[in-house]
């Protein structure tokens, strides 16, 4: 049968059980059983030809840009391990339909526990890492659906909680193992990583993919310091600790030791790591369980100290050792499922696990006491049974070992160890089954059907059978697989009872003599235990994930507090960073500019700029200085274009700056007058560094550019050459504006005219809100004027009206061969209207204005499109310019350009957009009733007393 | 000429056309009467446009000069943003109204700061960059803060648009440093004067800043501070937005303007990337182990995600660019997913962002609860969900480049990382019961999404409905 079809069964046969449970427990649990055994008869039909010593492969590309492959290969050891988690599991099926009670919905179980056993299969018979992490990760994923299987218990949810916690990081951590390994051989695929062990062991990744890999390996097979999760997991019902926790799925974590061994193993580091944790392993799991009153913890344990000893086997990197290895595997696969399944039978029959109250229970369940002997005298390691054969093995192999130069370590350890396991095999027997028979059972138990006993029956059958016929039972399929474990080369099994008195026959019969001693002063030892403090796995667990989370809570919530001020800080701190690596790989070339000489005029006007601005920052708080100051900084950059023979920067900035500082006043009017103190003055102190520093950084920056040409030559001498030329005046400025960038300045002014008409829009919003009623009772924190419009002002500005609005045509008119231009004219309109507002009030102002500035915006957005526009009547492309010269008696000679045009858009685009953003923000201030309505238009027949001067506005 | 250049760019214009219509109408009509119409009209409109690139010619065009460019890298980062934002769309329509914010304006501003994202995958020119860049930035501005009535909406817009700003700014100043050390605007240009070697210093930092500017787009540690509070702030629909096609748009232009613009300079910006994705990768990670907020988790968790998918980057190489491109498509998949969750998670009508609340679901909705944890299991990497197979792409694309530490500090960012999205499915399956449940939320729309992207999460292990292909080739258009 094709490799592919083994693997998948398991997954296409989940489905039957949870839709034949349907018809009956017996239906579900016969659909699960032939998937079963279907895959097992395809699979023992490819045994013949791996024994032989063939290699059965499967090949198919799933995803080949990632180099996973769905190829499956089975050796010898595939064949060992798929023929025990299918053989186990076929056992564990036909125990499980007897064991689960009627409440448990068993199609369920069967479904994840076959997709549990397709995971393991395919872990086994996988030809690429990639395919392998996959079904690695799938067992973990459904071992956490059958551990949790039994939702009411506590202790399961706990118990599936750590074991994904545990096996699914260890996972994670193998990936990156794996990934290493295949970039070191360059390729995913097993057999081709299995060739290339010296390219692997010579690479300086190598200790890095190996940790990554044990890391894995080890969680998975729950050894020393991950082996706590084992014994908590054993909440789940009996038949899946019996299959997961003894005969597969901890046993992953050793077939992956066992098939990456021919590539990794042999080295220190190898033998240091994998032989001392197992070492550690075996011995602390053999004294834990020995003190354990629950009869699957003490199995659980059994089963962290027997996979150590496999462990600690294939990390003395010998072929004999590794040979013992794969023995054992078989060995303990056999006597522990059969032990955990009677451990199931007691605790079914008496309705109890707790071994203080069990005892006596040969004289009412004969049957199952017999199995349970064989079982656990195997696990002891006493003759004639399978356990003892691999244990002398082991123990053989550890009379071999030197541990950091030390000859005695290993033997002597292993032997206490072998102590320990002696001792609590007995106690399992003697505890339960032996003395008297109690009457105190929460149940009365008695040797259940067959339906649970045939499974461990057929189990210790086979002890038997293998312990004293080793070489016929299983001598070649542990040959082959062991010497698939080995790679090359050849290694013959032989196994035989009596071999002499060898070194390792004393020691087994130490520790056998041992354990009984031990058994008898269990009583006595387990007070003291019980009395001593030791770290509990679970408690240090649970209590290293809350301070984790703690740890993590905390520094979330230091760095997130929500404060901007600190998100900021934190972005120009890496900016800041980044810079600097830019500066410091970046190379730099020589400055290829002459510096200019310095003269007084720019000094002064730089310490003006720098003190004021350092004054804004020192006085922020009080805003109308800072504003003031604000304004300093604008008149100086403006004296700066001046200087520099910029006269239309100069004007555009001058202007600028005047309708900003008048509408930014008008804004804060209606704030308070101080900003309050919130900062530390350690987060002052931070901020002052910080903003020091980024700006002496990017002053830094600035100061390496100039001094260095662009790559490209400047656009300038493009626009003085063509500005005559192609746009038809003389200030390059305005060209640039309305010609050469005139779509630029369409779309600025479009934009001008939308904030304006989203300032109107929000002033709108807020006064028709309940802020209405606030400003309208708000009560001035500071005296008012009493004269809101003094005379002088009025009568001045109204003289100045005109004469203002004659400068703005004048600059307007100039604007394209010399200074001025359609943008400065508009902000000087704007600023001889803005003046009337300010003089006579906007009450009066407002009355006098006929001309929405909505309406002003919309035309001068519109006279800008027609002239653009007119271009295409002409073939030309939109807003392509032209200009004549005309002469008209008695007039000069003058030029007329569709740019001009253009600018008017431009300007009024710009005065409607000041003005209404002007006149929203004085509508907050606009109080009806107390505006005087005449001010300053003295007309005696209606004001007898005179003009009325006093009244409150802003 | 110019009918040649709008043809290229006439599903961007379609789209926004679509969108200032639907506005003008809806302001002059109706209003939020029509939100409901509108939300699936837009979603239509997106799905149609989805299918007419995807299904369109093929070939690199180039329009406006090389400014815009239409190539199969485009049009792969363009199927994934509509797809997506129709998605969420969809997605929103009933949490929106039932809780009565549902306005008009919504649907158009997705539409317009979709159009945005269209245009930024397609930048070919620094201009045209930004041009994309602020359009889909103040569109999410705006979105952030829809709930006007509730102060954490309103706090996060504004913190978001504050340090959006800021980025902007300094993504500018990098842009005008470029252009004065290379002379040009243009990508193509531009690689002309990274490809003779040395990187001038002017025009290192210009690309420095660049990068800064991107990574806060994409949210990448340490320019991710606002990822957190808008996540929270957002109402969830738009949340689940900011989780999707802002990030394979932000995405696409920082792969867009590394490899056509600063191609030839791998060595100059792979470690900013490396460092960029390590550092999000275990804040990512760390951070939410505390987080019991499930929206706030979601936003370490698109840190982490966008760490992952920057290794690909990092890798500067075709293969990288692949991977970053499938990452990303089935990043988007899995959260639109997850969110459809989220937004079921309500009590009494009000939504509930708590995961306590999940303690025992899958007891009451198992269906769900199945669905939740195949799709946890995806985000956290483990095989064998879709999700594993996107980190191996960029994991195997950044040891073909040599990043080796990079990617064993990436597995075991995941390891810590699979802690948090675990411990939901751990609630729900394994949870003491609490008595604050949540309520049967069946939206049909917000289970089929959820249904649909865990499916694909199974399904795409075997099946990849070409996607495979299109990246691949989408990755061959843009490094090459």
């Amino acid at each position: 049968m094709s490799l592919f079809l083994i693997a998948a069964l398991p997954f296409l046969g989940a489905v039957f059980p949870a839709l034949l449970i349907r018809a009956g427990r017996n239906a579900s649990s016969m659909a699960a059983g032939s998937v079963t055994l279907l895959a097992l008869v395809g699979l023992l039909i490819n045994a013949p030809a791996v024994i032989r010593g063939e290699v059965i492969t499967a090949r198919l590309d799933w995803l080949p840009w990632l180099g996973l492959n769905a190829n499956f290969f089975l050796d010898g050891l595939g064949l060992l391990f798929a023929g025990l988690i299918l053989g186990i599991g076929l056992l564990i099926i036909l125990y499980a339909r007897f064991y689960l009670s009627r409440e448990d919905p068993m199609g369920q179980f069967y479904t994840y526990l076959l997709l549990f056993q397709g995971a393991m299969v395919g872990i086994v018979l996988s030809d690429n890492i990639l395919l392998l992490l996959v079904f690695w990760e799938l067992t973990s994923l459904s071992s956490f659906l059958l551990i949790g299987y039994w939702k009411h218990l506590p202790e399961g949810r706990q118990g599936a909680r750590m074991a994904l916690a545990v096996t699914g990081s260890g996972g994670l951590a193998m990936i990156g193992g794996m990934l290493i390994l295949g970039n070191i051989v360059g390729s995913y695929d097993l057999t081709v990583i299995l060739q290339n062990k010296e390219l692997i062991q010579s690479s300086p990744l190598y200790l890095p993919a190996l940790i990554l890999i044990l890391l894995g390996c080890f969680t998975k097979s729950a050894q020393f310091p991950f082996h706590f999760w084992l014994p908590h997991a054993m909440a789940a019902p009996t038949p899946v600790s019996a299959y997961l926790h003894s005969a597969t799925m901890v046993k992953a974590g050793l077939f992956l030791m066992a098939r990456m061994w021919p590539v990794l193993a042999g080295t220190s580091e190898w033998f240091y790591i994998v032989a001392t944790t197992g070492l550690v392993t075996m011995l602390l799991g053999a004294v834990i369980a020995l003190f354990k009153d629950d009869l699957k913890a003490l199995l659980a344990f059994s089963t962290v100290s027997h996979l150590g000893l496999i462990t600690m086997l294939l990390g003395f990197g010998t072929k004999v050792a590794a040979m013992a290895a794969v023995f054992h595997i078989v060995n303990h696969a056999t006597f522990k499922a059969a032990l955990f399944m009677t451990a199931g039978i007691v605790d079914h029959e008496t309705h109890t696990r707790d071994i203080k109250k069990l005892g006596g229970l040969r004289h009412l369940m004969p049957l199952t006491f017999t199995i349970a002997t064989i079982a656990s005298l195997s696990m002891a390691g006493i003759p004639p049974f399978n356990g003892f054969l691999s244990k002398e093995k082991m123990l053989e192999e550890t009379v071999h070992t030197v541990w950091m130069g030390s000859h005695y370590l290993v033997p002597a350890l292993a032997v206490l160890a072998a102590l320990f396991s002696a001792a609590y095999s007995f106690r399992y027997i003697w505890h339960v089954f032996m003395g008297p028979v109690r009457h105190s059972y929460p149940a009365h138990p008695h040797d259940p059907g067959p339906g649970l006993w045939l499974a461990p029956g057929f189990l210790v059958t086979l002890v038997v059978l293998i312990g004293l016929f080793p070489n016929t039972m299983v001598g070649p399929l542990v040959e082959t697989a062991g010497n698939a474990v080995i790679g090359g080369g050849h290694e013959h099994f032989h196994a035989k009872i009596w071999h002499g008195f060898t070194p390792a026959l004393y020691m087994s019969m130490i520790a056998t003599v041992g354990g009984i001693a031990l058994l008898m002063s269990q009583r006595r030892l387990a007070a003291v235990w019980d009395a001593a403090r030791r770290p509990e796995a679970k408690e240090i667990f649970d209590a290293l994930i809350a301070a984790v989370t703690r740890a993590s809570q905390w520094f979330t919530d230091a760095l997130h507090n929500g404060a901007l001020t600190r998100y900021a800080a934190i972005f120009v701190v890496f900016t800041l960073a980044l810079a600097g690596y830019a500066y410091s790989t970046g190379t730099m070339a020589a400055p290829t500019r002459e510096m200019l000489p310095v003269s007084a005029m720019p000094i002064v006007g730089w310490i003006c700029i720098m003190g004021a601005t350092a004054c804004v920052v020192a006085f922020h708080r009080n805003r109308l200085l800072a504003l003031v100051l604000m304004g300093i900084v604008g008149l100086v950059v403006s004296m700066g274009f001046n200087y520099l023979s910029a006269p239309d920067l100069a004007l555009t900035q001058i202007s600028v700056e005047v309708v900003t500082i008048v509408l930014l006043l008008l804004a804060l009017n209606f704030m308070p007058k101080e900003t309050p103190v919130e900062s530390t003055p350690a987060r002052r102190i931070r901020d002052v560094v910080l903003s020091v520093t980024a700006g002496l950084g990017v002053g830094g920056l600035i100061y390496a550019l100039l001094g260095r040409d662009f790559s490209a030559p400047s656009i300038a001498d493009y626009h003085l050459e063509n500005s005559y030329s192609g746009g038809g005046g003389t200030n390059v400025v305005n060209v640039i504006l309305v010609d050469f960038r005139g779509f630029d300045t369409f779309g600025e002014i479009t934009v001008l005219g939308i904030a304006a008409v989203v300032i109107y829009a929000l002033t709108e919003a807020i006064l028709s809100s309940r802020v209405r009623a606030r400003l309208l009772n708000r009560v001035m924190d500071t005296p008012q004027a009493g004269d809101a419009h003094p005379l002088m002002m009025v009568v001045a500005t109204r003289v100045m009206m005109p004469i203002a609005l004659m400068v703005a045509a004048y600059i307007f008119f100039r604007g394209h061969n010399l200074p001025g231009g359609g943008f400065i004219a508009g902000l000087i309109a704007a600023i001889a209207v803005i003046m009337q507002y300010m003089a006579s009030g906007f009450g009066w102002a407002a009355e006098r204005q006929r001309i929405p500035y909505h309406g002003i915006i919309g035309s001068g957005v519109l006279v800008a499109a027609v002239t653009g526009m007119g271009a295409w009547f002409n073939g030309l492309p939109f807003l392509t310019s032209a200009f004549g010269y005309v002469h008209i008696e008695p007039l000069e000679e003058f030029e007329l350009a569709t740019a001009a045009l253009f600018d008017l858009g431009v300007f009024l685009a710009v005065v409607g957009a000041v003005m209404l953003a002007l006149e929203s923000l004085a509508r907050f201030a606009w109080q009806p009733g107390i505006i005087p309505e005449h001010p300053m238009d003295i007309n005696p027949e209606r004001d007898e007393d005179g003009p009325q001067t006093s009244g409150q506005e802003a | 000429m110019i009918s040649t250049d709008l043809t290229i760019i006439l599903p961007e214009i379609v789209l926004a056309v679509y969108a200032m219509l639907a506005l003008v109408v809806a302001v002059y009509t109706k209003k939020d009467g029509l939100a409901g119409a509108l939300i699936w009209t837009t979603a239509a409109l997106m799905v149609v446009l989805a299918g007419w690139i995807a299904t369109g010619a093929g070939g690199t065009n180039l329009a406006f000069g090389g400014m815009f460019v239409d190539d199969g890298f485009s049009r792969f980062a363009k199927v994934a943003i509509l797809l997506s934002a129709a998605c969420v769309l969809v997605m929103s329509q009933d949490f929106m109204a039932r809780r009565d914010f549902l306005r008009f304006e919504y649907p158009l501003l997705v539409a317009l700061s979709a159009v945005g994202m269209m245009m930024m995958v397609s930048a070919g020119d620094l201009m045209s960059l930004y041009m994309g860049l602020e359009l889909q930035s103040l569109a999410l501005y705006v979105v952030a803060a829809m709930r006007r009535d509730s102060v954490r909406s309103t706090e996060a817009g504004l913190k978001y648009f504050v340090l959006g700003a800021l980025s902007s700014g300094l993504l500018l100043y990098g842009a005008s440093l470029v252009y004065g050390f290379s002379g040009t605007t243009l990508f193509s240009g531009i690689i002309q004067t990274t490809q003779h070697g040395e990187v001038s210093l002017g025009l290192l930092f210009g690309l420095i800043f660049l990068i800064s500017g991107l990574a806060f787009k994409v949210s990448a540690v340490p320019f991710h501070m606002w990822t957190p509070d808008v996540y929270e702030g957002s109402p969830t629909p738009v949340t689940a937005f900011f989780a999707t096609a802002p990030k394979v748009a932000a995405m696409g232009l920082f792969a867009r303007v590394l490899h056509d613009a600063f191609g030839g300079a791998v060595a100059d910006w792979q470690q900013v990337i490396v460092l960029l994705s390590v550092m999000s990768m275990f804040l990512g990670a760390v951070a939410a182990i505390g987080q019991h907020d499930i929206k706030r988790l979601m936003a370490y968790s698109s840190i982490a995600h966008m760490g992952y998918a920057l290794i690909g980057l990092a890798a500067g190489t075709e293969a990288g660019v692949k991977a970053m491109l499938m990452y990303m498509a089935i990043y988007v998949t899995m959260n639109v997913g997850t969110f459809a969750f989220i937004l079921m998670m309500e009590r009494d009508g009000q939504p509930v962002t708590n995961i306590d609340a999940l303690r025992q679901y899958a007891k009451r909705e198992p269906g769900k609860a199945l669905a939740v944890l195949i799709l946890m299991f995806s985000l956290a990497g483990v095989p064998p969900m879709l999700g594993f197979f996107a980190k191996l792409g960029v994991w195997q694309a950044g040891v073909q480049a040599g990043l080796i530490w990079l990617v064993v500090a990436s597995a075991v960012a995941s390891a810590i990382g699979a802690f948090y999205y675990l411990r939901i499915v751990f609630y729900m399956y394994f949870g003491e019961d609490t008595d604050s449940q949540l309520d049967s939320n069946n939206s049909p729309v917000l289970w089929g999404a959820l249904m649909a992207s865990a499916a694909l999460m199974l399904i795409g292990v075997f099946y990849q409905f070409g996607v495979e292909g299109a990246a691949a080739a989408a990755a061959a258009t843009l490094v090459n």
